[in-house]
């Protein structure tokens, strides 16, 4: 039904993925093929920029609880950036900041790793 | 039936008897031979229409095979025969001619003379009847006229001798004579039954038309020349000798054509037989097409068809599963893992698999590509099969045909002969087309089980679908100071969405509404697991945000780490119109005061994100009185993204349309927001779960 897409790159260690579109039950299988297969190519310093997500469900969010736990154990982080305030609220309502850094721009996310480097 | 057959051979033989005594008197008595020749020769005839008749109503109605008529025929003639060389191996000549009439001279002459014409002419009826059989089968316009103007004849010609004396000829008979064989030549004609015997049939055909023609020429010679037989009939009945001499005559030539037409037809009795069976496999299958809700009975009739319409020494079948079979390109390696043996026919699972090690299995692509049948004509020196060596003898030849159907590749269909290069093209063409009436066979044999399975599956459904229903308040808690609204639809049959009311102690009403994360299924094992702790929980005193904590903890051991839960849970003191509630990660609350509209969001996180203290200090409680006229809006996202096009209904929707209520019912309330959101749509189906709970504090009586 609607369009989604994820753009991949690497900057400075950190792995950024580009989200664009809807993110739903329908379009959430991708975002979760691309978490494996940074888990499995052992990239843990994660940035995801929501600047052209327009929209985010539940069955959405659910793939950042799945992967997070083993992010983190592995000494990693997967930090969110660039949210639409429409974005942001869903992500906020259910208490995600407690649980995630958000950034308002990706760099400032990318940049939160360094000291850890 | 049987009495009246009974009768008509007693009466018969009873009339024979009596012609047999008046032959005895004649021998002592010189009787008037005109009046007496005349009475005997009546009783004959009677005699004989009646053993016809008891011989007609005993036949069944049904002519059985023509081969088998030959035969009984056969020994017939061969009894007969027999007899009359036995009559003639008797020494001496016992008449005496005298003015043209025959007169035996003892009574053992008279004796053997009658029972051979006795024989004879009971041969004669049995001939005529058979042949009558013969000469009707496949009928046409004229047929059963030419034999009756025959059989006329016949008559005719054995009557017309009552004309003279029994050694004279007459110019009448002569003629009627020849008429009658013109007239069996026409009929002889009617050889049509040749056609449509097998092969083995024609051959049996061949040698009792052969031996029929020897036997019946043979006892027509004895009939006709100056022999005891001869004159024995002649003495008996001058017109019966006629009419077996053109009994005989005629089934002469009708064997005789017989012989050679079934020759003629010799060469191309194999491809007649091949085509019939065609022919018949092929209606017997396309009968198979309506026959399909046993796939193993389907199978067990397409191996043994495909054995039957190409002389297959072996064949089997393997089929595709569904889910492999619907796809296409790199899908072949998997095609090859999931293909299944699903019939065999002469031939062992094991020996299929030495062929397929042996690359046959390789081939299968080349099939598929091709869509067109695959010919191995010699399977031990074929180049493709040379991987292992292959136990030979078994098989020669074999083929590969494609099961594809409009939806993809189903299966295959092997064959195998003998011999090598046994499949000729014919072969080729019949056992495709039959692959491809297999294949639908096949196909709609599919279709009826999952159209079944679906059927199943939404009766389960509707089914959860009334269960979930009940998991909801069946009755909404009244009482003076509150009005109370509430609906829930699930996008798919069943949903995650929940809500729910309780009444506790002190006097207080809880209000929960939640959202578990996902839909159908899934959210429904996790709604009604709520429910189980909302149920268990509120009636021990919590408070909202203790209720949140101690949820968590329960949900926390069974929920999936994709899934969450976001519930708002409140407490209304239904004495003060104080509300209490805590929001986890739920959607806020939606309040109208007399000041105006807006949303009541306390601090709060989705139950399953986090654990512990980490959940806990996310959990603010907050608390606010409500006043008379004062309207809360609990719902799910349902609402608020409720989407057309792209566009959504939001937040500020929802706030404008509701602060217009003001000073509506409850239901009223319930209703304009509802509506709004299916005018917002489009009056489309909704994208998710939508739940909305109204709740209007009227507050204690005012007093005057």
């Amino acid at each position: 039904m609607s369009e989604f897409k994820i753009a991949q790159r690497e900057q400075e260690s950190v792995h950024v993925l580009e989200l664009k579109g809807y993110l739903d039950a329908h379009t959430a299988p991708t975002l979760e093929e691309a978490f494996q297969s940074l888990l499995k190519n052992q990239r843990f310093n994660i940035v995801v920029n929501c600047k052209d997500l327009s929209y985010i469900s539940s069955a959405g969010l659910g793939v950042f609880m799945a992967y997070i736990e083993d992010v983190r154990k592995n000494k990693g982080d997967i930090k969110l950036s660039n949210m639409s305030p429409k974005v942001y609220n869903v992500f906020d309502l259910l208490g995600f900041p407690l649980l995630y850094e958000i950034t308002r721009d990706e760099q400032e996310a990318v940049k939160k790793f360094s000291p850890a480097k | 039936m049987k009495l009246r057959r009974f009768l008509l051979l007693l009466i018969g033989l009873f009339l024979l008897l009596l012609k047999f005594a008046f032959d005895v008197i004649a021998m002592n008595v010189s009787l008037g031979p005109a009046g007496i020749g005349m009475f005997r020769e009546a009783l004959v005839a009677g005699a004989f229409f009646l053993l016809f008749r008891a011989l007609h109503i005993s036949l069944p109605q049904r002519t059985p095979h023509p081969v088998r008529r030959l035969g009984v025929l056969l020994i017939g003639a061969a009894l007969l025969l027999a007899s009359l060389a036995l009559l003639n191996t008797l020494p001496a000549d016992g008449f005496e001619a005298k003015d043209l009439v025959l007169r035996p001279k003892d009574y053992a002459t008279l004796f053997l003379a009658s029972i051979a014409s006795v024989l004879a002419g009971g041969f004669a009826i049995l001939n005529i009847r058979f042949l009558r059989d013969l000469v009707l089968q496949y009928r046409k316009k004229w047929t059963l006229r030419n034999f009756l103007v025959l059989v006329v004849l016949i008559i005719g010609t054995a009557a017309s001798t009552l004309l003279v004396r029994p050694l004279d000829t007459s110019v009448l008979e002569s003629i009627l004579y020849g008429l009658a064989i013109a007239v069996s030549v026409v009929n002889a004609f009617r050889l049509p039954w040749i056609v449509y015997l097998t092969k083995r049939e024609k051959m049996l055909t061949l040698a009792f038309s052969f031996l029929l023609f020897v036997l019946l020429t043979t006892t027509n010679v004895f009939l006709s020349q100056s022999t005891l037989f001869s004159r024995s009939v002649i003495y008996y009945s001058p017109s019966l000798q006629k009419f077996i001499a053109l009994s005989l005559l005629f089934s002469n030539i009708y064997f005789g054509m017989a012989f050679v037409s079934t020759l003629f037809h010799l060469p191309t009795a194999e491809a007649f037989d091949r085509k019939r069976s065609e022919v018949s496999s092929i209606h017997t299958l396309s009968k198979l097409v309506t026959q399909v809700f046993d796939f193993h009975e389907l199978m067990e009739t397409v191996t043994s068809m495909t054995l039957q319409v190409c002389e297959a020494r072996s064949c089997w079948i393997e089929i595709i599963p569904y889910a492999e079979s619907e796809m296409d390109g790199d899908g072949h390696r998997r095609i090859a893992a999931a293909i299944q043996i699903a019939g065999l026919k002469n031939i062992t699972a094991q020996e299929v698999e030495d062929l397929h090690a042996a690359g046959l299995r390789e081939l299968r692509a080349t099939v598929l590509a091709d869509r067109r049948a695959l010919v191995i004509d010699a399977l031990t020196d074929d180049p493709r099969l040379g991987k292992q060596r292959l136990a030979s003898g078994k098989i020669g030849s074999l083929v590969v045909v494609p099961l594809v159907s409009h939806v993809g590749p189903l299966g295959f269909l092997y064959a195998t002969k003998s011999t090598e290069y046994g499949f000729v093209k014919d072969d080729i063409d019949v056992i495709s087309t039959f692959a491809d009436q297999a294949t639908v066979a096949i196909e709609n044999s599919r279709l009826i089980k999952k159209s079944i399975e679906r059927e199943r599956l939404v009766r389960e459904m509707t089914l959860a679908q009334e269960m979930q229903k009940k998991l909801l308040p069946q009755v909404l808690p009244t009482h003076p100071h509150f009005e109370l609204d509430a609906m829930s639809t699930p996008a798919f049959e069943v949903g995650g969405d929940y809500y729910d009311f309780v009444e506790l102690s002190g006097n207080r009403l809880g209000i929960i509404v939640g959202d578990v994360s996902g839909k159908g299924v899934p959210a429904a094992f996790y709604m009604s697991e709520v429910k189980g702790i909302f149920q268990s929980l509120s009636s021990q005193h919590v408070s909202p945000r203790e209720f949140m904590i101690q949820a968590n903890a329960v949900l926390a051991g069974s929920i999936d780490k994709h899934s969450f839960v976001s519930l708002i849970y409140a407490i209304l003191d239904v004495g003060s119109g104080r509300l209490t509630l805590a929001r986890a990660g739920h959607c806020p609350m939606l309040y109208m005061g007399v000041s105006g509209a807006s949303y009541v969001r306390p601090d709060g996180m989705g139950l399953g994100l986090g654990e512990g203290a980490l959940f806990a200090d996310a959990i603010e409680e907050y608390a606010l009185q409500l006043h008379p006229g004062d309207v809360c809006l609990f719902y799910t996202d349902g609402i608020t993204e409720a989407h057309r096009n792209g566009d959504e209904f939001g937040y500020e929707r929802l706030l404008s349309i509701a602060s217009e209520t003001r000073g509506r019912p409850a239901a009223d309330v319930k209703e304009t927001v509802l509506r709004s959101v299916d005018t917002f749509i489009e009056h489309g189906a909704p994208h998710d779960d939508l739940t909305l709970v109204v709740l209007r504090w009227v507050g204690p009586a005012q007093r005057s």
